[in-house]
């Protein structure tokens, strides 16, 4: 069987805090463990809405930043070694004759004996710039994330948007590119007030308020053509990349059309957080029962709960308690 | 003139809105945001000012939960959808 067939025991949708301790949990289970995540980093919501944020109601923890929760629950998660799919949205769940469930996503098909559905608020996607006919520029030289920065070495870079991370983009980008310009349509920065100051003081090119209204190149964007906000000045620039940062959209997505159980939003779960569907499970802010409550601290209630009612589905001889992790873990060393 | 108005049904509760623009938009006692300017009913005209932070909320939401109008809302947030 090759790779791409492999059945694994538990897939896991959704890479948030909940999909991340999920895994860590199957993985102690000893459980294989599959994530798929739409966008191309882990950790949510809480990575791509509000990294730097205090959350205070972890337990064990006084406080801590959204982020640093993310960068330790991925360090607890790869004590196992899960598969990692990223930037793939679940399009499509089908039960074969075989009782294994393919998951198709939007590049290719998975398979596994049982789902937890972690999603959240549903699958995130970056917002797009809404200019007609962007698309053939996607996948060349017109980026939502940026992975590697070297890649804009030498480049005149465009970044459109301005919170956090665009102004961190570009000031990451500055000593790399052979110049970055940083277009905002109003004149001030939503980003922390320490990254403007640096902004100001760095090479960066600053053009507000404008915003822009047409890309032009033939199978590139060579360049953009911006336009005064509430003005009528219009300026074009060359590039050889462009960048947009303009926060994410969330939306249920296909979910619906599974055939699951789904109450405002929510799917139904019972107390094992089995959903209608035999062999699917969710936990985490997807899922209702009486008594829910959408918190973190509740969701890493539910991962244990959910992974444990899996391996009970996928071998009706496991128990659903399992050993303490001083037991299970012993001999592992982080 | 311009009003806006939460739709709570949609809101995640992510706080973005309240992030960006304070002065317009705070959250209830279950989290989701609100407005408020007058309790989220959509009836009080957003101040001129704050016209760029209502933008910057409306932009940001990843819900598309916040509802801009040159009318009133009356307390329904689908009023003009």
């Amino acid at each position: 069987m090759s790779r791409k067939d492999q059945v694994f025991d538990i897939t896991i949708i959704g890479g948030g805090p909940i999909g991340l301790f999920t895994a860590f949990y199957a993985g102690m289970r000893q459980l294989s463990v599959k994530m798929i995540e739409s966008l191309p980093q882990l950790g949510g919501q809480l990575s791509a809405l509000y990294p730097e944020k205090y959350i205070y109601d972890i337990a064990g923890f006084p406080k801590i930043r959204a982020q640093q929760l993310i960068h330790n629950l991925k360090a607890q998660m790869e004590q196992f070694t899960p598969t990692i799919c990223l930037e793939q949205s679940v399009e499509h769940i089908e039960k074969q004759f075989n009782g294994i469930f393919q998951l198709t996503t939007n590049t290719e098909a998975h398979y596994s004996k049982a789902i937890i559905i972690t999603t959240g608020n549903g699958a995130f996607k970056p917002k797009k710039l809404q200019i007609e006919g962007i698309e053939k520029y996607e996948g060349r030289n017109l980026y939502y994330f940026i992975d590697d920065l070297n890649k804009f070495a030498g480049q005149q870079v465009v970044i459109f948007g301005g919170g956090d991370s665009a102004v961190d983009w570009a000031l990451m980008l500055e000593p790399i590119a052979k110049h970055v310009t940083l277009v905002h349509r109003r004149e001030t920065f939503r980003a922390h007030e320490q990254s403007v100051e640096k902004l100001k003081n760095s090479t960066v090119e600053v053009v507000t308020p404008f915003a822009p209204v047409e890309l032009i190149g033939v199978d590139e964007i060579e360049q953009v053509v911006l336009e005064e906000v509430r003005g009528t000045r219009k300026m074009t620039i060359d590039t050889d990349a462009v960048i947009v940062n303009y926060g994410f959209a969330s939306s249920l997505g296909s979910i619906k059309n599974w055939g699951l159980e789904i109450e405002n939003n929510s799917i139904v779960v019972n107390s094992r957080l089995a959903t209608n569907i035999e062999g699917i499970f969710a936990a985490g802010d997807i899922c209702t029962y009486e008594g829910k409550i959408k918190l973190i601290a509740t969701g890493f209630g539910e991962a244990p709960i959910a992974v444990s009612s899996a391996k009970v589905y996928i071998d009706p001889t496991a128990d659903m308690q399992a050993l303490h992790s001083t037991s299970l873990m012993k001999g592992k060393t982080i | 003139m311009k009003y806006t108005i939460v739709n709570k049904e949609t809101c995640i509760a992510c706080g973005a809105c309240n992030d960006v623009a304070p002065e317009i938009f705070g959250h209830d006692v279950k989290g989701n945001s609100h407005v408020i300017l007058d309790n989220n009913q959509g009836t009080t005209a957003v101040p001129e000012k704050l016209y760029d932070d209502l933008e910057d909320a409306y932009e940001g939401c990843p819900s598309e939960s916040i509802k801009i109008a040159n009318e009133a809302f009356y307390g329904n947030a689908e009023k003009f959808d």
